[in-house]
């Protein structure tokens, strides 16, 4: 009972933290003095007096800890105070704590070249994690990209020269000679953007180390309050009459609380996690970043177009993309197209194309088989193989029960999805210098439409109807048609870290909507003082309050809420 | 079979967009003539059957085209609108009184009423999915970044209609509220308009916050995508990219509203997300009418051929 009339006495004056995380044995009372920019989130914590706290650390510190029985530990008092020099601060703490002086001088008498490095460092640090920049970066970042939309992309120098000629210049000033001095024709690779990533990325780091993870330190330092002025003070709060700390407890644990209960003190939390997941938000962005890094700099690619029934080696389509680019043991890999088809609708649009391929080492067995499709690659030893594309090869005809012969068919008309092969079958006379023939025009593998050696329509036939026509006495049989599958492929290591940093990015930005929101109450007589705050969902916090503090039962003795 | 299930989705687009002129008015009639608490439940009910007849409507097009109803244009229209209603419904179940339903109401109307009588008849058939769209991620994406657009389109408007009220020095419904303009009064309208503008400002950044979330989900699972079809997670398309720039646009919003402290500070927050505003559009719409890059899905007909 002393004891507690001790602390309360302690109280109305100053006001401390005990820190429940720690339960080392022994020890002294160590005061820590923290800067305002360290913990932006000070209120929760308390404001002492420097004159008091050379009174509390000559205090017998092994009698308060037994005070609370709660934190077994050393007790330590979190002092913050209007933001004191560094040096200062650290001769403040060595003093109080008692530590030994030397460590105080070897600071302050060293003004050698690592402590101007250091210096420097910690001036680089807070030039980087300044927000204004990271903002500015952030906002030139998506200013670069919104106009890398604007000019296009990859053109040769002469259509720049047009486009963005002096006398016609874009905007006023953004003319061809700005456009390729500055690489915005190839915006994505230029170095100004890369180099603005660059500089988000350190800021990012930056910004982590000296804002975000001090912060995190002062979140976690959970603590209760003995005054009841201090709960008021906050955000919200609220009195109960006629009420036990321990319902209140009770209620908030049922409502999804972390709960800690200290004689008539009591504290809870709920959404920490919300507190932290920024964090890892930029950590996640920094790894992507180096995923990214990575891709850009050591990927394969390359695309090929194979006739069915054809292969081709793996290492002879594949082209470095950066310097990073190093060749696996796979790059022998022969691919071999075992069937190309194309699936079709009722009504003619394509529907899936298919490739079936296999792979086979050196010595021509088979690694894996596998029939890809549009959003179906393959995957085997690093390289991916995607379905990309498609081409006609050839046409299987026979003349007249002869063959089949083989023709190729050659693209007239590429423009997108309309495509247009056409081929020539020779007939009588081939050495003659006008030679004659049928031609055959198709837009796709379904159907052949025949011409005649006038250039009149013959007619259209399907290829695995085997349905002859007969051209001036000529019976053509079209046999198969023959296409090429179109494949690209890729080796990426990169992705798997660009992977882990995409979970741990929508993992984090989902958490980050969490509320952290906290809740000191202390028992005064009958009557419970209940303070808290939240940071995020600060307009709901106190209807989930008001709601949560209805339901806490009202005492009719009051010798029962004495028992405590 | 196929005429039952076109009829069906006539009949829910007109039951959708008849009892959502009907809540417009009662939203006019409550906020101008006068409040009535049975006509605003009403309005309440007619949100929730609005919200029925246009999720009717979009399951009766995932069964007769037997895809996710997002293949074009007309479809993310639709579930645009679905979407705003959602956002609409939220607050009831929370039991939060604010001002959603202000903003959704009118966007879930101009939406619905744009892709039914602004885009032409064809447009309205569902479409084939071509290969690239053939694939589990199409629902994911594609509801994600609606959603996403939703949510950020309701915080931006919340801002821009923060900025109005802040700006305009004398507005006619203040006027109407005191007549005389006495100092008590005046006191009382400069009060309420600063809880006004403080609500505004919390309820913007919630949304936009939820939006912000969906928005990453929705591009990062694009990526997903992209590296099982296109053979790379990021390609550098312009519609990947303004949705990158939306994305920073809306971190900076989120960024710069965590280091104001002073509630004075709010038009500058304001300010970004009105931007985000603009850029959703590009984003949503302007993208799809060039009709340019690997997004060309949802595109014009007339325009893109």
């Amino acid at each position: 009972m002393q004891v507690e009339v001790e602390a309360a006495d302690l109280t109305t004056t100053s006001v401390f933290v005990v820190r429940g995380g720690a339960r080392r044995e022994g020890g002294d009372a160590r005061i820590y003095s923290i800067t305002q920019q360290d913990a932006p989130h000070s209120t929760d914590v308390i404001i002492a007096q420097r004159r008091r706290l050379g009174v509390q650390a000559e205090a017998k510190p092994d009698r308060k800890v037994r005070a609370l029985p709660e934190a077994k530990g050393k007790k330590e008092i979190v002092l913050f105070d209007a933001a004191p020099p560094v040096r200062e601060e650290a001769s403040v703490r060595g003093s109080i704590a008692g530590e030994s002086v030397p460590e105080v001088k070897r600071e302050s008498s060293g003004l050698d070249l690592r402590v101007l490095l250091k210096k420097s460092s910690k001036r680089i640090l807070a030039v980087l994690s300044n927000l204004p920049l990271a903002i500015g970066e952030m906002f030139t970042i998506a200013t670069l990209m919104a106009l890398a939309t604007v000019i296009d992309q990859g053109e040769p120098p002469d259509f720049y020269f047009q486009k963005y000629s002096e006398d016609n210049s874009f905007w006023g000033f953004l003319n061809w000679k700005w456009v390729l001095y500055l690489g915005f024709d190839h915006m994505f690779t230029s170095p100004i953007f890369l180099g603005m990533l660059v500089l988000l990325a350190a800021s990012l780091m930056a910004c982590t180390y000296t804002t975000q993870i001090p912060m995190v330190k002062v979140a976690k330092r959970w603590s209760f309050m003995h005054s009841t002025e201090a709960i008021r003070k906050q955000e919200y709060s609220d009195s109960l009459s006629h009420a036990s700390i321990r319902d209140l407890g009770v209620i908030l644990m049922g409502a999804g609380y972390e709960v800690f209960l200290s004689g008539p003190a009591l504290y809870a939390f709920k959404g920490l996690a919300g507190r932290f997941a920024p964090i890892g938000v930029h950590l996640a962005m920094l790894l992507i970043m180096a995923g990214a890094t990575l891709t850009a700099a050591g990927s394969f690619r390359g695309s090929v177009t194979v006739p069915q029934g054809l292969n081709f080696v793996v290492g002879d389509v594949l082209e470095p993309t950066g310097f990073l680019s190093r060749p696996t043991k796979f790059f022998n890999t022969e691919v071999h197209v075992n069937k190309f088809s194309i699936d079709y609708h009722e009504s003619g649009e394509v529907s899936q194309f298919h490739s079936d391929l296999s792979l086979f080492n050196v010595d021509g067995k088979e690694l894996i088989r596998k029939a890809i499709s549009v959003n179906d690659p393959l995957r085997y030893g690093g390289i991916t193989i995607y379905q990309t594309d498609w081409d006609f090869s050839a046409l299987q005809v026979s003349k007249d029960g002869e063959g089949p012969f083989n023709l190729a068919m050659a693209p007239l008309q590429i423009n997108g999805d309309k495509k247009l092969y056409g081929t020539f079958l020779p007939i009588g006379e081939t050495e003659s210098s006008n030679v004659k023939g049928i031609s055959m025009l198709a837009r796709d593998l379904q159907s052949i439409v025949l011409y005649d050696q006038e250039g009149k329509f013959a007619g259209v036939r399907r290829p695995n109807s085997k349905l002859p026509i007969d051209i001036n006495g000529t019976r053509i049989v079209i046999e198969d048609a023959i296409g090429s599958t179109g494949l690209d492929l890729k080796i990426d290591p990169g992705v798997p870290i660009v992977y882990t940093g995409f979970g741990a990015l929508m993992l984090t930005t989902c958490i980050s909507f969490l509320s952290h929101s906290q809740i000191w109450a202390l028992q005064d007589g009958t009557t419970v003082v209940v303070g808290g705050k939240t940071n995020r969902a600060k307009l709901e916090f106190p209807e989930e309050m008001n709601g949560l503090l209805n339901e806490v039962p009202e005492l009719v003795g009051i010798n029962d809420a004495m028992d405590l | 079979m196929f005429i039952i299930f076109a009829t069906l989705e006539q009949i829910l687009t007109h039951i959708s967009f008849s009892i959502i002129s009907i809540v417009i008015m009662i939203h006019l009639i409550n906020f101008s003539v006068y409040e009535n608490q049975r006509i605003h439940n009403l309005s309440v009910k007619g949100m929730i059957a609005t919200f029925f007849s246009i999720t009717g409507f979009l399951i009766i097009r995932w069964i007769s085209s037997g895809h996710f109803p997002l293949s074009n244009l007309y479809e993310s229209l639709i579930f645009l609108s679905w979407s705003f209603s959602i956002i609409h419904m939220i607050p009831y179940f929370l039991n939060q009184k604010n001002y959603f339903s202000t903003i959704t109401t009118p966007s879930v109307i101009l939406t619905q009423g744009f892709s039914t009588s602004v885009l032409s008849n064809d447009m309205h058939q569902s479409a084939i999915l071509v290969p690239a769209l053939q694939s589990q991620w199409l629902m994911m994406h594609v509801s994600m970044m609606l959603l996403s657009y939703t949510a950020l389109l309701c915080g931006s408007l919340l801002s821009i209609a923060l900025l109005v009220i802040t700006f305009r020095k004398n507005s006619g419904f203040f006027i109407n509220m005191n007549k005389n303009n006495n100092k008590k009064k005046n006191h009382f309208r400069n009060l309420h308009k600063y809880q006004l503008i403080q609500h505004l400002d919390y309820w913007s950044y919630r949304v936009i916050s939820l939006g912000f979330t969906s928005l990453t989900i929705g591009i990062l699972s694009g990526a997903l995508w992209a590296n099982e079809t296109w053979g790379s997670y990021w390609n550098w398309d312009p519609k990947e990219t303004w949705a990158f720039i939306t994305w920073t646009i809306f971190a900076i919003y989120l960024h710069i509203r965590k280091n104001t402290k002073c509630q004075g500070q709010s038009t500058n927050t304001a300010f970004v997300a009105s931007i985000g505003f603009i850029l959703i559009w590009v984003c949503y719409f302007g993208i799809n009418l060039l009709g340019i890059g690997f997004h060309s899905y949802g595109s014009f007909p007339l325009i893109h051929h």
